[in-house]
């Protein structure tokens, strides 16, 4: 019996060790055909290296005389930079660039995606007809070589490169244009935002295979960079998904543009890989060829998984907060291996506390200027920036950056005064009537607010509590609200909140009219605090429609001094970016735009010994 | 035992519907509504966009209506038999053949279904890597320190496990990250993800080529799982060993072990034979709960590894209200917690003659 059984057992453990063995050996032949692929595909990127040598080559004009074009050995405006860049010493092209994001991307589609991450790498993908000029803020030609504004500012035409090709070979022509326009002011696709700003577009039409003619249906001040920063799509690519737009909008991969890299399949990129991955476009049309041979960003959500990543060496920039970027400028090993960046951009975002006006269709006690600008007497933005903030960041004065040409300079910055404070609130009005160290108002009301910020940042935390403080030296209480996202930007809609404490973004230009219009003041409007100005609502229209900038500046100015006045927000910082960035990459510098890492065409390149990423 | 079957089968049908009905009922309570999520991408949208969108979403899922009918809508897309909806949100005929809806995830704009797709194999890998290996050690070392009670091992190891038992998850997985992630200290493992950039180039297997070893995929997926599977692993274990241990130190001590014993059979005929297969039963118990446990408290590893499973996916979710993918999951994590009481169940009866169900 006991011998029997074991006969058995025996037989079924040899056919087990079998068919584990035929596993195995099936997992070597599998093996084996991947290691001929992967040698196959080595020789075609080599084949590839020496096709982009060949043109780079003829681009430089060394081998001009055997071609017909002249003009073809000039490098454009928009790549000079990039081809100093490629004259240093110890330039190569070679390596990756790897990034880390510290969340999940949930799609990459153009026009569908809505956060800055997934336009960041559409950047590297996507061109515009006309870039900025890092240097001098000027616009220089991109896949356009010139351009005309006529001198009611309601058309601009562009000529185009004829050279220029999306990265799957077919050529880019004015038709891309046009119907990249025409895509995205088709409803059935899900582009409002965009949409929106383009609305004053009356119609793009093709003039020839390389002229494009933007015309407007009114004059607006920003038409140029609306027209040339339109990211062009490619028609026989985005084309099919005018029949079927859902499939469009709801796609989380669908990229494919003319830009330096590309997806290596531009249909079928999912968020559940992770790590977005761009490739080299070997078809580059470009002056300059771009220096890495991928951009990879890795998601690493945790952030001290992310530090030790950097550390390790696994990704090349880390970004800090000021308390984190303090401490780690002094550690040795950290030190040894980066750059460090304390820079403010021309277009970084201000942070701000909103004080809601009108609640429920009653005006609220911020409706008062005086009580508005008796908060910012008591909001001490010094002190914040010295201990929250230790430093890394400079008081806000109004939406425009103070580098900017919107700015009026004469303005200062309102200075902790707790005395004007006092006198600004009993002069509205509020007294400490009970004897409590709490103000009240007529009817005897406690002046008590709550202050809704997100829950998630702990430099907000910190800094609200600090503002707890200030407040009740002057017996204004402030509540504490902390917020998760979604229920704050419910609130936000309902304007149901006493105030609020957020950010706004800037570009080189801002535009006040989402923000502080009257006409924006409307259910879910960005003027969410229901501020209402007519004279400022005046100067608003108008510097929108004057494209004179030597005309629309004094109307900025002027606005800016209203808003000065009237305190909507008590303005409170720009922060500063802290970076580190590994040593091996080099020839970073900082420019008008911010620090020229990542911006394209890209100027930073590992040399050859530091390099230590194949293919 | 197929009618006892069928019986639990159809009991776990009124559970499940509770289970729905209660987180439906707490989505539906909740602040910050599913209008405002999605919407999020409309911060300047005109208003007539907003309320095409608005329109578009109300008439797909039914938001305008109440939210037990909202809950009926939804049970009836999710279940296998039941009305057929259309694109317009309209009722048509009744069909026992529709198949099953999970709905389209709201801020992934994705059907339920694919994301879990994509999800569940990770997890799974996780846990499949994590379970086995924690019974295998803990009943190891629960046999060993039963056997030599007393000994400078027995306490050696119950001192251990009750250390063990005691760290939170998260600050293990961050000192583990800090020390053995971290070229500071000892490099030994990766930061990140389950499986690095170049190994998916790699063949699978690993081998030597010009420029020396190549790890290969296999290896290199190991070497990243090989953290975030201690994390996950080292707290169950600890437990199970301490549970092994006094189970089978019961039954070392009993009459039938000591009959065993008297007519002459080997002490490990005894100990694997007859004591081991007897102090099964708590550890069954056990395993019952773990099934899920697992898929839900990987949500702290995944976070600090940076892996995308079922619980980042599930705290997503949550956080973006979004109601068809958190009751999806919950749909899932339910299922499984009543198939894996089934399957303890299941199990008394191989361990144990005397349990039958008929």
């Amino acid at each position: 019996m006991q011998k029997q059984s074991n006969s058995r057992d025996w037989v079924l453990y040899s056919l087990l060790s079998l068919s584990i063995l035929l596993l195995v050996l099936a997992m070597y032949q599998i093996d084996r055909q991947w290691l001929k692929l992967t040698e196959m595909q080595s020789t075609m990127s080599e084949q590839a290296k020496a096709v982009r040598e060949l043109r780079s080559l003829i681009g430089s004009g060394v081998l001009t005389a055997a071609t017909s074009g002249e003009q073809r050995g000039e490098v454009a405006p928009a790549f000079q930079r990039a081809h100093a860049a490629s004259k240093l010493p110890d330039y190569a092209q070679g390596d990756w660039s790897v990034e880390a994001l510290g969340s999940n991307l949930k799609t990459i589609t153009p026009l569908v995606s809505a956060d800055a991450n997934a336009a960041n790498v559409q950047s590297y993908v996507l061109e515009s007809l006309i870039t900025r000029n890092p240097d001098t803020l000027g616009w220089e030609g991109l896949i356009a070589k010139s351009w005309q504004v006529s001198d009611d500012g309601l058309t601009i035409t562009f000529q185009l490169r004829d050279d220029v090709s999306f990265s799957d070979g077919k050529p880019l022509t004015a038709n891309d244009v046009v119907f990249t326009f025409n895509f995205i002011m088709t409803d059935a696709i899900q582009a409002p935002r965009d949409r929106a700003y383009l609305e004053k577009i009356k119609q793009v039409t093709a003039d020839s295979k390389y002229q494009v003619t933007f015309s407007f249906k009114e004059p607006y001040f920003e038409a140029l960079s609306l027209a040339g920063g339109m990211a062009i799509m490619a028609e026989h690519f985005y084309a099919p998904y005018l029949q079927e737009p859902q499939k469009f909008n709801e796609s989380k991969g669908l990229l494919l543009g003319s830009g330096p890299y590309k997806l290596a399949d531009p249909k079928n990129w999912t968020p559940d890989q992770g790590n977005v991955e761009l490739v080299r476009n070997d078809h580059y049309w470009g002056d300059v060829q771009p220096p890495y041979n991928r951009i990879l960003w890795k998601v690493i959500q945790n952030d001290s998984a992310r530090l030790t990543t950097y550390r390790n060496g696994d990704i090349d920039a880390y970004s800090a907060r000021p308390v984190e970027y303090r401490q780690l400028k002094q550690d040795a090993q950290i030190q040894a291996k980066s750059h460090n960046f304390e820079y403010m951009p021309p277009v970084v975002g201000y942070s701000y506390i909103g004080w809601n006006q009108q609640r429920a269709g009653k005006p609220t006690r911020f409706a008062d200027p005086r009580v508005r600008q008796a908060m910012t007497y008591l909001t001490d933005v010094d002190r914040i920036i010295k201990d929250v903030f230790l430093g890394y960041a400079e008081p806000a004065i109004s939406p425009f950056g103070h580098a900017g040409k919107q700015h009026d300079s004469s303005l200062l910055p309102y200075r902790y005064d707790l005395d004007k404070a006092k006198a600004l609130l009993k002069a509205a009005g509020y007294e400490d009537r009970n004897g409590d160290g709490v103000l009240e108002d007529k009817s005897g009301q406690p002046f008590e607010f709550k202050l809704t910020y997100f829950q998630a940042n702990e430099d907000t935390s910190r800094m609200v509590l600090l503002l707890k403080d200030l407040y009740a030296k002057a017996g204004v209480k402030l509540v504490p609200f902390p917020q998760e996202w979604p229920v704050m930007l419910e609130n936000l809609d309902k304007k149901d909140f006493d105030a609020i404490t957020l950010g706004w973004t800037s570009s080189i230009e801002t535009d006040l009219y989402q923000a502080f219009h009257s006409s924006q003041a409307i259910s879910k409007g960005d003027n969410f605090v229901g501020y209402r100005n007519p004279a400022l609502d005046k100067l608003i229209d108008e510097a929108r429609r004057t494209v004179d900038e030597a005309k629309r500046m004094p109307l900025w100015q002027q606005a800016e001094r209203i808003l000065y006045q009237d305190q909507p927000y008590t303005f409170l910082m720009r922060r500063q970016s802290l970076l580190f960035i590994d040593q091996r990459i080099h020839n970073l510098q900082m420019t008008k735009l911010g620090l020229n890492y990542g911006a394209l065409p890209l100027e930073s390149y590992v040399p050859l010994a530091q390099q230590k990423y194949g293919q | 035992m197929l009618t006892y079957l069928l019986r639990r089968l159809l009991l776990m049908i009124p559970t499940l519907l509770g289970i729905t009905i209660v987180v439906f009922s707490v989505m539906a309570a909740s602040p910050g509504g599913i209008s405002a999520q999605t919407l999020v991408g409309g911060m300047d949208m005109k208003p007539q966009e907003k309320q095409a969108l608005l329109d578009y979403y109300n008439k797909r899922y039914g938001l305008d209506q109440p939210p037990p009918m909202q809950y009926l809508r939804w049970l009836n897309n999710v279940s296998p038999i039941g009305f057929v909806t259309d694109e317009q949100g309209q009722r048509g005929a009744f069909s026992f053949s529709k198949g099953m809806d999970l709905g389209t995830s709201f801020q992934y704009g994705r059907p339920v279904g694919d994301i879990l797709a994509e999800r569940i194999p990770i997890t799974l890998l996780l846990n499949l890597v994590t379970i086995p290996l924690t019974y295998l050690l803990a009943i190891m070392i629960g046999m060993k320190s039963a056997t030599q009670r007393g000994s400078s091992f027995d306490v050696g190891a119950s001192l251990s496990m009750l250390a063990l038992w005691s760290i939170p998850t998260m600050l293990a997985g961050v000192l583990l990250l800090g020390f053995f992630a971290n070229v500071q200290h000892f490099q030994w493992f990766p930061t990140a993800g389950i499986s690095s950039r170049e190994a998916l180039d790699m063949p699978f297997l690993p081998h030597w080529d010009d420029n020396g070893f190549v790890r290969g995929f296999l290896l290199d997926r190991i070497w990243h799982l090989i953290l975030p599977v201690i994390c996950l692993s080292y707290g169950s274990f600890a437990a199970l060993a301490k549970l092994t241990r006094t189970s089978i130190l019961e039954n070392l001590h009993a009459d039938y072990a000591r009959t065993a014993r008297a007519k002459g059979l080997a002490e490990d005929e005894v100990l694997w034979k007859h004591v081991f297969r007897n102090s099964l039963l708590p550890l069954i118990t056990v395993s019952a709960g773990l099934l899920p446990s697992l898929l839900a408290g990987s949500l702290i590893v995944e976070n600090i590894f940076s892996i995308n499973g079922m619980g980042q996916l599930a705290v997503e979710a949550v956080k973006g209200r979004d109601r068809e993918l958190v009751l999806s999951i919950t749909w899932v994590s339910g299922f499984l917690t009543l198939i894996g009481y089934l399957i303890a169940d299941f199990c008394y009866t191989l361990a144990d003659p005397r349990v039958s169900y008929d």
